[in-house]
């Protein structure tokens, strides 16, 4: 059994081939039914998010699978082989496996190490696990990927920090007053910027955000367009001294924010926390505002360092992140190699067991003058025999790593104890995987 | 079984720091694990005592030590569960390996309880105190943890700690919350302790540590002493302009003096508490 992945990323196509070959437009759970009809894919599952769109299969012939996946992805989004041969890649096995890991791991992403893509993988998992197209080789290989994932997240900083300046803005909030829910925002001055982490703060749920600018008629806009409300300029030391965050970004050359202004207010809300994020060039908040007691000033350029900082260290993170990929991949490689002396080993302990069993046979009638129990002992003796020969080979079989010497092996063992396909196909309900394994010797005898 | 507990409590300091320092979330269960099960063998060996004894075993300092260093070992696992937040253990257990060093090589039996003891009285004001004395702990660390974060976010230098502690809001109720529980607590033992040396029987009594019981006692001056400290601090708080940093100073310097007060001052130097 192989593991092919074909797909489609914002590394290899451009925006617009992604858009087209976009699962979501006819749903995921439509091109599952569509690739179920192709009984060369086993097993399948549709990865699609707006920067990829992937599909993992399980198929015991690889090379037909490949073209039929091929052929299924032009079919189903109706744009032609050739344009789509320009753009998509091909994996196979342990090459798939890292792909998938690196996917699960955010390091495929666009944004390093952002957190929405294990979900994404989780969910396109379920969609075909619900649907039954999961089987013994994807639900390994899925479920190693969210382990992956889990261990990057915790154990490495990948994640870590934002990077940018708006998003830092809002973590240092998070760290001065924890929950922002219930908090006030004042933005003074109606730049991109101050849009933009006004944003981020809506979206943390805060209780009311003011906007107060030189015209009225600009803070308006602006406060509509944010779902806030809009402030007369000199309404500002109210807001001021009732807001938790406030936010600048005004034209002013001058400092709007005073120390003296900053410390009145401060007076007034009883020296409960104040953070500052001062945006503004030429700055708006005076330096030294900064120094009184619970107020919190950080200006453009000290926001601009910490996301340096934070990508300095995200970067540092990278070969951790590989790392743990690397492991997990090599752990299940072998798995899959394993898996594919299954069928050698069935044979080997079939035709074992079949000569114990004759050998009983044969001697059943000078053992018939035995109590029970007697029998009882040879049948577990001879048990124990073949059970004690089989061991070392078996695991020898299932640790070879290399696909050639794995061939060779099963070769060896068919030649010298004249094992037959058939051998393996008699094997009753064993395990699911080995029987899926043995099936297929079977259905060519 | 003195050394068993101990060296619970040494591994899970240990694994805190691993907790901590790595912020690997399987070595912090490991750490509240072998935290809980320090407090269970601690909890054992209290109840073995107090049933060999017949009485609370905590008269004497050391006894007192070991009482102190369970409670708080519970008023901790009590908060890090409530609060979902494990980056105080790490400041939390290396006091408990200290302090149960105490116990653990003074593990004589408890003293036989002097007659003037013997009263229903004794076991709710040395619990009172005791636990007032945790929730001061609690809130010292948590203090300590406080103004370390709020130095790196007001340098704008955000790094280890920034990373591995909760809010500057959330540290703050933290603080006031043990604070105030603690300031209760004392109060109450305080005032028990007070009407019990009122007592008759009490004055009647020739030992001559309950002839000791004065305000002039250096163990019931420095109780007071941090009593009011305390008392300041809330009052600071609601009243008066100050803010969440120096409360947060005020909880670690309160609690300097209560350690000095229940170690050093009732070791050597009090003739009212020395049994």
């Amino acid at each position: 059994m192989h593991l092919l992945l074909l797909g489609v990323s914002h590394r290899t196509a451009p925006v617009e081939l992604r858009e087209q070959v976009d699962f979501a437009r006819r749903g995921v759970p439509a091109a599952l039914d569509a690739l179920a009809e192709r009984a060369t894919l086993t097993e399948t599952v549709v990865l699609s998010t707006c920067n990829r769109a992937e599909v993992y299969a399980a198929s015991a012939d690889p090379v037909a699978a490949a073209a039929e996946l091929s052929r299924f992805m032009a079919a189903f989004h109706g744009v032609p082989g050739q344009t789509l041969e320009r753009y998509v890649f091909r994996l196979v096995d342990h090459e798939a496996a890292g792909h998938l890991f690196r996917v699960a791991a955010g390091l495929d992403s666009l944004v390093v190490g952002e957190p929405q893509i294990l979900g994404q993988v989780k969910d396109a998992y379920a969609t075909a696990a619900e649907r039954k197209r999961t089987g013994p080789l994807l639900n390994r290989l899925f479920h190693a990927s969210f382990t992956v994932g889990k261990r990057v997240r915790t154990q490495t900083g990948l994640g870590e920090g934002a990077v940018s300046v708006s998003y830092a803005a809002v973590s240092l909030a998070k760290k001065i007053f924890g929950d922002l829910s219930g908090l006030n925002v004042l933005i003074l001055g109606a730049g991109e910027m101050a849009k933009l982490t006004a944003v981020h703060l809506k979206a943390q749920e805060v209780r009311r955000i003011s906007v107060a600018s030189r015209t009225l008629r600009s803070a308006e806009r602006l406060a509509e367009e944010i779902g806030g409300e809009a402030l007369e300029w000199q309404h500002v030391d109210t807001a001021l001294a009732r807001s938790e965050i406030v936010i600048t970004a005004t034209g002013a050359t001058d400092p709007v924010l005073t120390r003296a202004r900053v410390e009145q207010a401060m007076r007034k809300r009883r020296d409960r926390p104040l953070f500052l994020i001062d945006i503004a060039l030429p700055r708006d908040v005076a330096p030294d505002a900064g120094d009184i007691e619970q107020v919190f000033l950080y200006n453009i350029d000290d926001l601009r360092t910490i996301v340096n900082e934070n990508l300095a260290r995200r970067a540092a993170e990278l070969e951790r992140a590989e790392a743990i990929v690397r492991h997990e991949v090599a752990q299940f490689d072998q798995w899959l190699r394993s898996r594919g002396a299954v069928p050698t080993v069935v044979a080997l302990r079939r035709r074992f067991e079949d000569i114990r069993q004759a050998e009983l046979q044969r001697l059943e009638g000078k053992l018939s003058g035995l109590p029970p129990e007697a029998k009882a002992r040879v049948d577990e003796i001879t048990h124990l025999i073949v059970e004690k020969l089989l061991l070392t080979p078996t695991e020898q079989l299932k640790s070879v790593s290399d696909e050639a010497a794995a061939v060779a092996y099963a070769d060896a063992l068919n030649r010298l104890f004249g094992l037959t396909a058939t051998d393996a196909a008699r094997e009753p309900a064993a395990e699911d995987e080995d029987q899926r394994a043995s099936s297929k010797p079977g259905a060519l005898s | 079984m003195h050394t068993l507990v101990l060296l619970l409590y040494a591994a899970a300091a240990v694994a805190y720091a691993v907790t901590f320092t790595r912020r690997d979330p399987r070595a912090g269960k490991l750490a509240t694990a072998l935290l809980a099960a320090a407090a269970v063998a601690h909890t054992f060996l209290i109840g073995m005592a107090r049933m060999q004894a017949g009485y609370m075993p905590f008269v004497g300092t050391t006894a007192a030590v070991s009482f102190f260093v369970w409670l708080l070992a519970l008023a901790y696992l009590y908060t890090e569960l409530t609060a979902a937040e494990r980056a105080m253990g790490v400041f939390i257990t290396p006091l408990l390996v200290l302090l149960q060093v105490i116990p653990t090589i003074d593990a004589t039996a408890p003293s036989a309880r002097p007659e003037v003891l013997q009263s229903p009285l004794f076991t709710l004001h040395v619990s009172a105190v005791l636990f007032a004395y945790a929730s001061f702990a609690l809130a010292c660390m948590i203090g300590v943890t406080y103004v370390l974060l709020f130095k790196e976010i007001k340098a704008k230098h955000l790094g280890f700690f920034y990373a591995r502690l909760p809010s500057l809001q959330v540290l703050d109720t933290m603080n006031m919350r043990a604070v105030t529980v603690g300031w209760a607590f004392l109060t109450t033992g305080v005032v028990i302790g007070a009407a019990w040396a009122l007592t008759a029987d009490f004055r009647a009594s020739t030992d001559p540590r309950a002839q000791a019981m004065t305000v002039m006692d250096p163990k019931i001056l420095v109780a007071l002493v941090s009593w009011a400290l305390y008392s300041f601090q809330l009052f600071a708080r609601r009243a008066m302009r100050w803010g969440a940093r120096r409360a947060a100073w005020l909880s670690a310097i309160g609690f300097a003096v209560v350690l000095m007060n229940f170690l050093p001052i009732g070791y050597f130097l009090t003739k009212s508490h020395n049994f």
